[in-house]
């Protein structure tokens, strides 16, 4: 078997898909180029592709990752090239580069994600909410389970919050949240703690993953050496 | 609507994918440089619709038209209408975000009776009016076609025109009518309506009006000269050298059928009594085994897709199934392209075909004998022994699968409480070849799954009543108890009421329309949905309207009465069903005409025997 890390987009109306939705895409573009995919062995083999975190249905992704295996060698180039031919316009393959067989899929390591939220308007009482957020010990959240609620503390998953107003009522913020097997948040639910629009209409707001992070010595850093404060503007 | 609004509106509902469009293989053109823009509009959700193999032929058959531009619309769910309807939006077509009412033609697909308010919903959310007669000239118009169009009359007065039998034969005809109409300047609505009621196979309802007499439908009586007092479905007679999608539009989300479809056969030969399709889709006609091939590639190039359906009425029928099959999995080696067959006949032959193509074999299997007693599978023409049954039962039992589904009708004619007691006679051997048959895995379970019979138009069945509402329930109720006890059973059965008013609305007539649109009004929307589904609703849309429902579905004419549909020929002449109907009374079993020779259908284009056909009644 072969391994290799894929950078790619999920832009535009294809952040209408789901995380399911964009496995089905991925695999049938890969199938429809003629990529010799491996599968999970078993009754039910299931090729081997493994995304680095599920992103949420509406938000558009600029870096995102896909560990993918293959039962023969192809050079990365073509493998990139193949995909794009197949893939849907919005989904973009960027880079690829081959990796050892052993490391694990970065799903195994990936610690952050920096989400870039535009919105407007901007409630004048926001400022005050992130300052609030952001110097307290514990940020209660309620999470709606299939069947019950759950109250957790989401503060340690909050690594930084940025904001900055920009020209006609908008402004932007900048997340770095947790993500990953030992858990985290979703700008979604910050952005449910915080203020927002001015007299109850409803809030513009798109949000952007900008990149994912892993942690080297303490520090964080994207698959490509990135760190988060080379993201904010 | 502009791509930045459509986000907006995708941003608020709960499935954005279902209106995204913009799959792979969908097809895009630009709506100003054709002449016919038409919309192929599936009365039920995109997970639905999408699965459906006619609309998919009938969107590549059109878009193949460099003057045609087909796109796809399906009905809203309840949060995407709320917000068309707060916002005073249209509903809008997949590719081009068109409003309905821009169309040239809007197309629905009637697959059931139970999308009747669906259809009105999608008008009225498109700005269409809801009733032909009431179209401007601006206004599209509405067609449809499918199975229930073959008894169009309670859907009569808000469609422009039906048509009958298969799309990829009419549809390009009606195209090519409407492209000259518009080159000549457009006339009147009606003058359209003219030209293309002389096309074999089309059926404008608003050129004839049913006569009632006592209460009862006597006649149709034609409104103009020269419409056709008989009007024939259209047969595609060489079905090998037909149009057949070599690509498919890809779903982003997962739908009912997400998989590429090979359609090896149209027909069945069998001729169950209770089942439409296979008087409706005579005669059987083939697809050969290199064509399948060359298809079934080019297919899965195209999608990508890791199953291949091999999809009929009954696919085991296929002359070469098994042939078929071998040669498919040596060609899709390399690809991992899994086969799959959908229904199957209860029997030996069937599993053996199930298990070649299943790398997994100790999933469920699913049988559909239908009844429970051989008395009954008799009456309904569903030849399969208990034997047989049991045979192939005890086979999937040995292979280790984990459940045998079977499927059965509750309420055929004649059924008396016996016959039931026999489904769980059946289900109690079944289970019992646990003690002597050696499985190769764990306990397996039994599934016994109920619909009610429903009479349909064009059957043999289609002078019988339903079984009445409170009599279903009750022999439900005692099929539950009987099957209480019975180690591993479990057993699902349909709502009754869903079933009652398929019946009503299967043998309608036009005094049926206004309870449509009342039940629409009073938000009737996805029926078939059973989670969507108010019987109270509809009773009290029957009320409203004066009518009772009750009247249609135990409606039991004699045979020599006029019926509502009898202005329809599928090409089965009426003295075969009554000659079916009277064998079905005296149990009698008519051979599957393919292998014991004609039984005498009456139909012309038979490529077996050759007859006559069409209608029997009209004045
Ligand atoms: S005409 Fe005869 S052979 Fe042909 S479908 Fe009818 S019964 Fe079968």
């Amino acid at each position: 078997m072969y391994h290799y890390l894929l950078t790619f987009s999920k832009r535009g109306d294809l952040r209408f898909i789901s995380h399911l939705d964009l496995l089905r895409t991925f695999v049938r573009s890969a199938r429809r180029a003629g990529i010799p995919i491996a599968c999970s062995k078993g009754y039910n083999p299931q090729p081997k592709f493994v995304f680095a975190a599920p992103l949420a249905v509406g938000i558009e992704g600029e870096n995102e990752y896909l560990d993918l295996y293959l039962k023969e060698p192809w050079e990365t180039d073509k493998i990139s090239e193949s995909l794009n031919m197949q893939l849907p316009a919005g989904l973009k393959v960027h880079k690829i580069r081959q990796v050892d067989l052993n490391r694990p899929p970065l799903s195994a390591t990936v610690g952050a994600a920096l989400y870039k939220v535009l919105f407007s308007p901007v409630s004048p009482d926001l400022e005050q909410a992130l300052h609030d957020i952001i110097s307290a010990d514990t940020v209660l959240l309620e999470r709606k389970g299939k069947k019950d609620k759950k109250t957790l503390n989401i503060r340690p998953f909050i690594y930084l919050l940025s904001m900055k107003k920009l020209e006609g009522e908008k402004g932007v913020l900048f997340m770095l949240l947790a993500t990953g097997n030992k858990g985290g948040t979703r700008p979604q639910e910050i952005m449910s703690l915080l203020p927002l629009g001015d007299s109850g209409g409803r809030t513009k707001i798109k949000i952007f993953r900008k990149d994912l992070f892993v942690m080297y010595n303490n520090r964080f850093k994207t698959p490509e050496g990135l760190s988060p404060s080379e993201y904010l503007e | 609507m502009s791509n930045h609004y459509l986000g907006d509106l995708l941003e608020r509902v709960r499935k954005p994918a279902r209106y995204l469009g913009k799959e792979v293989n969908a097809v895009f053109k630009n709506p100003g440089q054709v002449k016919v823009h038409l919309a192929l509009a599936f009365p039920d959700l995109y997970e639905v619709g999408m699965s459906h193999l006619g609309l998919k032929i009938l969107y590549a058959l059109a878009n193949r038209l460099p003057d045609v531009y087909a796109e796809r619309v399906f009905a809203p769910g309840a949060d995407m209408e709320e917000i068309l309807r707060g916002e005073n939006l249209p509903l809008f077509s997949l590719e081009s975000n068109t409003a309905l009412q821009n169309f040239d033609l809007v197309g629905f697909s009637l697959q059931y009776e139970l999308s009747y308010t669906a259809v009105l919903n999608m008008l009225d959310l498109g700005g269409i009016p809801l009733y032909s007669s009431e179209r401007k000239e601006a206004d599209p118009f509405i067609l449809g076609g499918g199975p229930t169009a073959l008894n169009p009359e309670p859907l009569a007065p808000f469609f422009d025109f039906f048509v009958l039998g298969d799309g990829e034969e009419v549809l390009p005809e009606i195209l090519r009518e409407y492209a000259s109409w518009k080159d000549k300047g457009r006339g009147k609505r009606e003058d359209f309506l003219e030209i293309i009621a002389r096309i074999p196979g089309i059926y404008v309802p608003g050129f004839y009006e049913p006569v009632y007499s006592q209460g009862n439908f006597s006649n149709m009586r034609p409104l103009k000269e020269n419409v056709p007092l008989c009007i024939e479905k259209r047969t595609v007679v060489d079905l090998e050298n037909a149009f057949y999608p070599e690509s498919f539009v890809v779903p982003y989300m997962e739908v009912v059928h997400d998989r590429a479809t090979l359609e090896l056969f149209r027909g069945c030969s069998r001729g169950c009594r209770f089942c439409q399709a296979g008087f409706t889709y005579r005669p059987v006609r083939e697809r050969s085994l290199n064509k399948l091939k060359e298809l079934a590639g080019a297919i899965i190039d195209n999608t990508g897709y890791e199953e291949l359906s091999l999809s009929s009425l009954s696919s085991s029928d296929y002359s070469q199934i098994e042939k078929l099959i071998d040669e498919l999995q040596d060609q899709f080696q390399q690809q991992d392209v899994s086969l799959s067959l959908p229904s199957l006949r209860a029997d030996v032959f069937a599993l053996k075909l199930a298990d070649k193509v299943q790398r997994n074999r100790t999933g469920g299997v699913t049988f559909a004998p239908e009844a429970g007693s051989q008395r009954l599978r008799n009456v309904i023409n569903k030849q399969v022994t208990e034997d047989e049954i049991l045979e192939a039962a005890a086979q999937a039992v040995k292979a280790g699968r984990s459940h045998i589904k079977l499927y059965f009708m509750i309420g055929l004619p004649t059924e008396t409480e016996e016959d039931l007691r026999e489904i769980a006679g059946l289900a109690r051997k079944i289970s019992g070849l646990r003690r002597t048959v050696k499985s190769k895995r764990r306990p397996f379970k039994v599934i016994i799954s109920a619909s009610t019979f429903v009479p349909k138009p064009h059957t043999p069945f289609q002078w019988e009543p339903q079984l009445d509402l409170k009599l279903i329930k009750e022999r439900q109720e005692l099929l539950r108890q009987s099957l209480r006890g019975v180690k591993g059973v479990d057993f699902t059965w349909h709502e009754a009421g869903m079933s009652f008013l398929e019946a009503v609305f299967a043998r309608g007539d036009r005094r049926l329309a206004p309870v449509l649109e009342r039940a629409f009004r009073m938000g009737s929307r996805l029926d078939a949905w059973s989670d969507s589904f108010d019987f109270s609703l509809w009773e009290e849309a029957f009320k409203k309207e004066g009518i009772e429902p009750e009247y249609y579905a135990y409606f039991h004419p004699e045979t020599s009465a006029p019926l509502p549909w009898d202005h329809i020929s599928t090409g089965v002449s009426k003295h075969f069903l009554i000659s079916e109907y009277k064998k079905a009374l005296e149990e009698k079993n008519t051979g599957d005409c393919r292998k014991n020779g004609c039984a005498g259908c009456g139909l012309e284009n038979c490529p077996i025997q050759v007859g006559e056909a069409g209608c029997t009644t009209i004045s």
